[in-house]
C-alpha cells in the first residue's frame, strides 16, 4: 500500500506493474462476483419436459410432490464489466503538485485495476474510450489475454478533442442489452454532456453505473499560479486569468457545478465518487468499488 | 548619375518590415477548469521574430542586386599597373619600371594614340592605393588630360616610321608636278605611281577630259573643274575650292601647278594639315596629379552581365520559394 501512491503512477508506464501494487493493498472480493456455476444459484423450479437431463431433476421434490421438477439455475446471467474512459482534451489536466501525473493517467490506472479485478473474478470486461469525437470500442471478453489487450488499449490512449456527440455515443451503446456493471471515469466538467446523458440512459436501463469524477488538488483548493494566462483545452477561443481576487469566484462556480452534478447523479441513482488524483489510487479504488450505502 | 540609384537602398527595409512577425503570443497554459474563471483580455507580447528567413534573405539579395544593376558599380580590381604604348623600347621600359619600383605590376600594352583615353575611361577600376605608370611614345593630346587619380607618364620619342604616300599623276606636264613633290622631305615619302594602284592617296588630274569612273582616291587635285560637275558648287578657302564626290574629295586651285617654291611648300603643308592630319608629337614626361573635380567617365557596365545573371537566378529562386511556401 505504501508503494501504491500517485507518484508510482508517475514513475512507471507499465500498467500491469501498477495494478499489482494497487491491488496488493486491496485484497480480493471487494466486488461481489456475479459468476455462478451451473446450478449453484437456485432460480426456480419448472416442470420436467422430455429431453431434460435427469441429473437436473430434483429428486427430493419428486418424492414429496410425486411430479418431476427441474432446478433452473442462473447460468446465463453473467455480468459484464464495462470500463468507460473519457479521454477528451480536458483530461490532460496535470497535477500541479505531483510531477508527471494527469487525470488521464490516473483514470487509466484505476480502470486497469478494475479490469484486473474483473479478470480475476472471471467476469467479462470491455472498454469504451471516448476521445476526439470518436468512440473506440473493445468488446467484452474474459481471460488474461483480453486483459493485456485492454491494458494496451488504455496505454495507447492520448487525450484529444472533445467527447463524441450524443448520436455517436448512443449508437455505440449496443452492449447495453445484457446486464452490466459500468465504471466510468471522467472529469465531468461538461454536465449535461453526451456522456452524462448516456450514463443516465444506461442507469435507466437498470445497469449498475458507477461514476468516478477526477479532480486535482489545485482545483479543489483553487491554488493555481497567477503568473500566466490559461486557456481551455477544449475551447480554443478565450484567455483566462487566475488571481487571488478570482479565487472565491472560481471556487463558487466550481462548487455550483459539482453540486449540480452530484444532485443529478443522486437523482438518477448513480453512485458518484469524487477523487483528487493526488490521493492514493488504492483508497480511491476502494471508495469507488464499495457497495454504495443506500 | 547611375550612382544615385544607391539612394534606393532603403527599399530593403520593406521586406524586412513584411517578414517581421508581430505575432500576438499569449503564453497560456492549459487549464481544464478554465471555464470557471472569468474571461480576460489576452496579454499580448510582441516578439521580434522572422517568418521565412530564407525567403527574406533571397528577397533582400534580389533587391540589392537590382539596385546594384541599376547603379552599375565599378569594382576597383586593378592594382599597380604599367601601361606601355606599343612600339616602346623594351630595354628602356624595363629600366623605367625597375626605377619606379613596379617590377611586379600588371602590364597593359596599348596603341600609343589610345593610352591616355583608355586610362581615363578605366580610371575607377584601380584600387585606391594603386600606382599607375604610362610608358612609351605617348602623343600629346589636343587638350591637357585631367585624371581623378595620380598618373605618371614617362615618354621616350621613338623614331617615326616611314610612311609612303602613293600619288598618280595624269597630266600633259608631269614634270611640273614631280618637281612639286621633290620639295617634300621628312618621314613621309612620296611615291609617284605610273599606273593607278589600289591604294592611292592622291590623284592629280591635269587633263581636260573626265576621269574613268573606276578611278578612286581619297583626294583629287583637279586643274580643270569642267571635268568634275561637283566643283561647280564647291566652297572656297584661300582660293582653294573643295568639294566631295563619289570618287573622293576634290581640290581645285586656278594657279596649279604651283610655280614657285613657296607655293609648292604651301600646297604640301595644306595637304598635310587639312587632309592627312597633324604629325604626332611626343608629349613631355610628367606627372598628372589627382584632380578632385575630375569628371569620372560613366561606368561602362562591366559588371552588368554578371549582375543580370545573378538577378535572374535570384528571381527564379524567390518565385520558387514563394510558391513552395504557399503549398
Amino acid at each position: 500500500m505504501s508503494l501504491a501512491n500517485t507518484t508510482l503512477i508517475a514513475h512507471t508506464t507499465k500498467l500491469d506493474l501498477v495494478i499489482r501494487h494497487v491491488l496488493a493493498g486491496l485484497g480480493h472480493g471487494i466486488h461481489a462476483g456475479r459468476e455462478r456455476g451451473a446450478g449453484v444459484e437456485f432460480s426456480e423450479y419448472r416442470s420436467y419436459v422430455p429431453g431434460d437431463e435427469w441429473r437436473r431433476v430434483d429428486w427430493k421434490l419428486a418424492a414429496r410432490a410425486d411430479r418431476y421438477f427441474v432446478r433452473e439455475a442462473e447460468r446465463d446471467s453473467h455480468v459484464a464489466v464495462w470500463l468507460i474512459l473519457d479521454a477528451s482534451a480536458s483530461m490532460a489536466e496535470p497535477s500541479r503538485s505531483v510531477e508527471g501525473v494527469d487525470k488521464l493517467t490516473y483514470a487509466r490506472t484505476l480502470l486497469a485495476c478494475v479490469a484486473a479485478i474483473a479478470q480475476r473474478q472471471g467476469d467479462a470486461f470491455g472498454l469504451v474510450i471516448l476521445s476526439d469525437g470518436k468512440v473506440t470500442f473493445t468488446p467484452a471478453n474474459r481471460g488474461p489475454r483480453h486483459l493485456q489487450r485492454v491494458l494496451a488499449q488504455l496505454q495507447r490512449t492520448t487525450p484529444a478533442g472533445q467527447l463524441p456527440d450524443t448520436a455517436t455515443l448512443k449508437a455505440s451503446l449496443h452492449f447495453a442489452l445484457s446486464p452490466s456493471a459500468i465504471y466510468a471515469t471522467s472529469d465531468l466538467l461538461d454536465w449535461p454532456s453526451p456522456l452524462s446523458l448516456a450514463l443516465t440512459r444506461l442507469r435507466q436501463m437498470r445497469h449498475d453505473v458507477r461514476v468516478l469524477c477526477l479532480q486535482t488538488q489545485a482545483e479543489i483548493d483553487a491554488s493555481f499560479p497567477d503568473t500566466q494566462a490559461y486557456r481551455d483545452p477544449e475551447h480554443e477561443e478565450g484567455v483566462f486569468r487566475f488571481g487571488a481576487d478570482l479565487k472565491e469566484g472560481y471556487r463558487r462556480n466550481r462548487m455550483e457545478h459539482f453540486n449540480q452534478v452530484t444532485a443529478q447523479c443522486r437523482k438518477n441513482d448513480m453512485p458518484l465518487t469524487l477523487a483528487a488524483i493526488e490521493q492514493a489510487p488504492g483508497d480511491v479504488l476502494r471508495r469507488w468499488l464499495r457497495r454504495p450505502s443506500r | 548619375m547611375n550612382a544615385l540609384w544607391w539612394f534606393a537602398l532603403p527599399i530593403l527595409l520593406l521586406p524586412i518590415w513584411w517578414h517581421r512577425r508581430k505575432r500576438v503570443q499569449n503564453q497560456a497554459a492549459l487549464m481544464a477548469t478554465a471555464r470557471f474563471l472569468p474571461r480576460t483580455e489576452p496579454r499580448q507580447t510582441r516578439v521580434w521574430r522572422w517568418s521565412d528567413p530564407l525567403l527574406l534573405l533571397v528577397r533582400l539579395l534580389l533587391l540589392a542586386c537590382l539596385i546594384a544593376w541599376l547603379a552599375d558599380p565599378v569594382y576597383p580590381w586593378r592594382g599597380d599597373t604599367v601601361v606601355v604604348a606599343n612600339g616602346a623600347d623594351s630595354a628602356w621600359v624595363e629600366r623605367e619600371v625597375t626605377q619606379a619600383g613596379l617590377a611586379g605590376a600588371e602590364r597593359v600594352a596599348l596603341p600609343a594614340a589610345q593610352v591616355l583615353s583608355w586610362v581615363h575611361t578605366h580610371e575607377r577600376e584601380w584600387s585606391g592605393d594603386a600606382r599607375l605608370l604610362v610608358l612609351g611614345d605617348v602623343p600629346m593630346p589636343a587638350a591637357k588630360p585631367v585624371f581623378g587619380r595620380e598618373v605618371t607618364v614617362r615618354t621616350q620619342p621613338t623614331a617615326p616610321s616611314k610612311v609612303e604616300r602613293h600619288v598618280y599623276i595624269a597630266s600633259e606636264r608631269p614634270q611640273a608636278w614631280r618637281r612639286l613633290f621633290a620639295a617634300q622631305d621628312g618621314v613621309e615619302k612620296i611615291v609617284v605611281d605610273d599606273t593607278p594602284g589600289a591604294t592611292l592617296d592622291l590623284i592629280i588630274w591635269d587633263r581636260a577630259e573626265a576621269p574613268p569612273a573606276t578611278l578612286r582616291a581619297s583626294l583629287w587635285w583637279v586643274t580643270n573643274p569642267a571635268a568634275f560637275p561637283e566643283l561647280a558648287t564647291a566652297r572656297a578657302l584661300d582660293g582653294l575650292q573643295y568639294a566631295d564626290s563619289a570618287r573622293g574629295r576634290l581640290w581645285h586651285h586656278p594657279a596649279w601647278p604651283p610655280q614657285t617654291v613657296d607655293a609648292a611648300r604651301t600646297l604640301l603643308d595644306t595637304w598635310q594639315h587639312l587632309h592627312i592630319g597633324p604629325r604626332p608629337y611626343t608629349m613631355a614626361s610628367q606627372v598628372f596629379p589627382a584632380f578632385k573635380g575630375a569628371n569620372a567617365p560613366e561606368p561602362s557596365g562591366a559588371l552588368r552581365d554578371i549582375l543580370l545573371a545573378i538577378l535572374v537566378g535570384l528571381f527564379v529562386l524567390e518565385r520558387s520559394l514563394t510558391h513552395a511556401r504557399r503549398r
